[in-house]
């Protein structure tokens, strides 16, 4: 049973880590899509969305399964509940992504030059955000998940910038109302992202440490 | 049945009883007061310097009644069989001991009330204690140790005998003054048995399932109003549904006594125990709360063994 049972453990994080990948490659579409107002782009974030919503279920039916037939301890138990959990905020990053990519096919972002700005440093950051909690989940590491959090505040302070920024100048140019209101849910959606994979990197300390660090601060004060 | 006859079938009993519970004749006559946790001797024994007097009553109270091992060891003519174990059991909590087979989890709990006194070229070192008298101390009664530190075994022992004397007749031929129908109906009730059994007290204990025999030991452990209960793999013969009575019946048993478990099936010490404790090769490697042990154990050879890495 053990050499089989930690074959299957290994195989279902293989096919998260895979499904990581994969949401991460949606959100790099998503944000070349708005930049780049690509509506093929956007399309392909769509179709690439229900292969991320079948992986879900796949991958929640396997933990379960392995959950009832094997009755996991210990760190066996951290992983699946982990890989439970990490896979849930993955599809919700992609959902995340879709939205973002939906606001390409009618957001002209050159015409608000400031917004563009922000957009474009919040972009970047964003991504690598989830690509450092996706990497602290592959190489299991309860430090490198860590520095996540520092890295998400940056993108919360960006996020405020980016929302002032619009409450200032939308009542300048009332005229392009629509385009504020697109940009504002491109800015929410990347934010809404980078608290996923705050969140995947918390599950990874837990993973690693059997400590639970949600709803703590720095200092790890509840 | 004459007089004489009915004296000389107690006598019987009594010495099947002592040899099932012991070899030591027990000096005490009227059914020991649960006041005093003492389970000295109360005859020829001389306490040494370091040992509590003869006759001195343990000034823990029923809900403090604990074991604990500070570096104890037992000894199979050679082989270490425990290695040097300190430990605590806390009253009323149920504390699993787990492992894989031979690391001495089972001889441990037997030492807990010394049944392994009766096997050939057994020796201890060491110190383990119950409400803090030494069980191995040359003043400690084991008849008496064990009457306050019960044992539930791996297949349902039984006595040749109806329902009702499984559980009346270690109390009756300890002298026990109450009312032995009301102390069967309680030790029934407390066993979860009551209801399934109380149509036929008079029916031989054979004619129960596994699970209600097994029920059956637990009620005539109880009878004796112990302070702790000590099991060993008390389910490994019972199927699904027998096994999660008495689980069940473990939870109500810990608000009275304190429990140890010795099991093999790690789900279950997970299900029923407050503490685990986790041996290999002799020695107590790991000591901790359930849900710690079961989610993050502290040291690597725990992880290996309840995730089914060796063992």
């Amino acid at each position: 049973m053990t050499a089989h049972f930690v074959e299957l453990l290994d195989g279902i994080r293989r096919r998260s880590l895979r499904m990581a990948a994969l949401v991460e490659d949606i959100v790099d579409e998503a944000c070349s899509a708005v930049m780049r107002r690509s509506e093929s782009l956007a399309a392909r974030v769509c179709t690439r969305d229900h292969e991320v919503d079948r992986e879900e279920v796949e991958v929640e039916t396997e933990v379960i399964r392995l959950m009832a037939l094997y009755q996991p301890v210990g760190s066996d138990l951290r992983l699946l509940c982990t890989v439970l959990k990490v896979n849930n905020d993955l599809e919700r990053v992609a959902d995340c992504a879709v939205n973002i990519a939906e606001r390409a096919c009618h957001l002209d972002i050159t015409k608000l030059d400031a917004q563009r700005v922000e957009i474009r440093r919040m972009d970047p950051l964003v991504r690598s955000v989830l690509h450092q909690a996706v990497r602290a989940y592959n190489s299991q590491d309860a430090t490198d998940a860590r520095k996540v959090f520092q890295q998400e505040e940056a993108v919360d302070a960006l996020y405020g910038q980016i929302v002032r920024g619009i409450v200032r100048e939308a009542s300048e140019s009332p005229e392009d109302m629509a385009a504020f209101l697109d940009v504002l849910s491109v800015a929410k959606n990347l934010e809404r992202i980078a608290d996923h994979a705050t969140n995947i990197a918390e599950d990874v300390v837990f993973l690693c440490t059997g400590e639970i660090v949600r709803h703590q601060d720095k200092d790890g004060e509840p | 049945m004459t007089m004489g006859d009915r004296g000389a079938s107690v006598r019987r009993e009594k010495n099947v009883l002592q040899t099932l519970l012991g070899k030591e004749g027990r000096k005490r006559h009227n059914h020991p007061s649960k006041n005093g946790n003492s389970i000295m001797r109360t005859d020829t024994m001389v306490p040494s310097a370091s040992e509590p007097a003869a006759n001195e009553v343990c000034d823990c109270t029923e809900r403090s009644a604990h074991i604990s091992a500070d570096g104890f060891s037992v000894f199979y003519g050679d082989h270490e069989a425990v290695r040097s174990v300190t430990l605590s059991i806390p009253p009323g909590k149920v504390t699993a001991i787990i492992g894989p087979s031979g690391c001495g989890k089972s001889t441990l709990l037997r030492a807990m009330n010394r049944m392994n006194d009766l096997i050939p070229r057994t020796r201890v070192t060491g110190k383990l204690f119950y409400c803090d008298q030494n069980i191995y101390g040359p003043a400690c009664d084991p008849v008496e140790l064990r009457r306050r530190v019960g044992m539930v075994f791996q297949k349902p022992n039984p006595f040749p005998k109806s329902i009702y004397r499984n559980i009346a007749w270690a109390p009756k031929i300890n002298g026990y003054r109450g009312d032995l129908d009301e102390l069967v109906e309680r030790s029934l009730r407390q066993a979860a048995l009551w209801d399934e059994v109380k149509d036929k007290l008079d029916k031989s204990a054979f004619a129960l399932s596994g699970g209600q025999q097994q029920r059956l030991c637990i009620a005539r452990a109880v009878a004796l109003q112990p302070d702790v209960l000590l099991m060993d793999e008390p389910c490994s013969a019972l199927d699904p549904v027998a096994t999660a009575r008495i689980e069940e019946l473990i939870h109500e048993l810990k608000t009275q006594y304190t429990v140890v478990i010795v099991t093999h099936n790690m789900q279950q010490a997970g299900r029923v125990s407050d503490l685990t404790a986790f041996m290999y090769l002799g020695e107590l490697v790991e000591v901790n709360e359930t849900r710690t042990i079961f989610t993050k154990p502290g040291d690597k050879r725990t992880q290996d063994y309840i995730t089914g890495r060796f063992g």
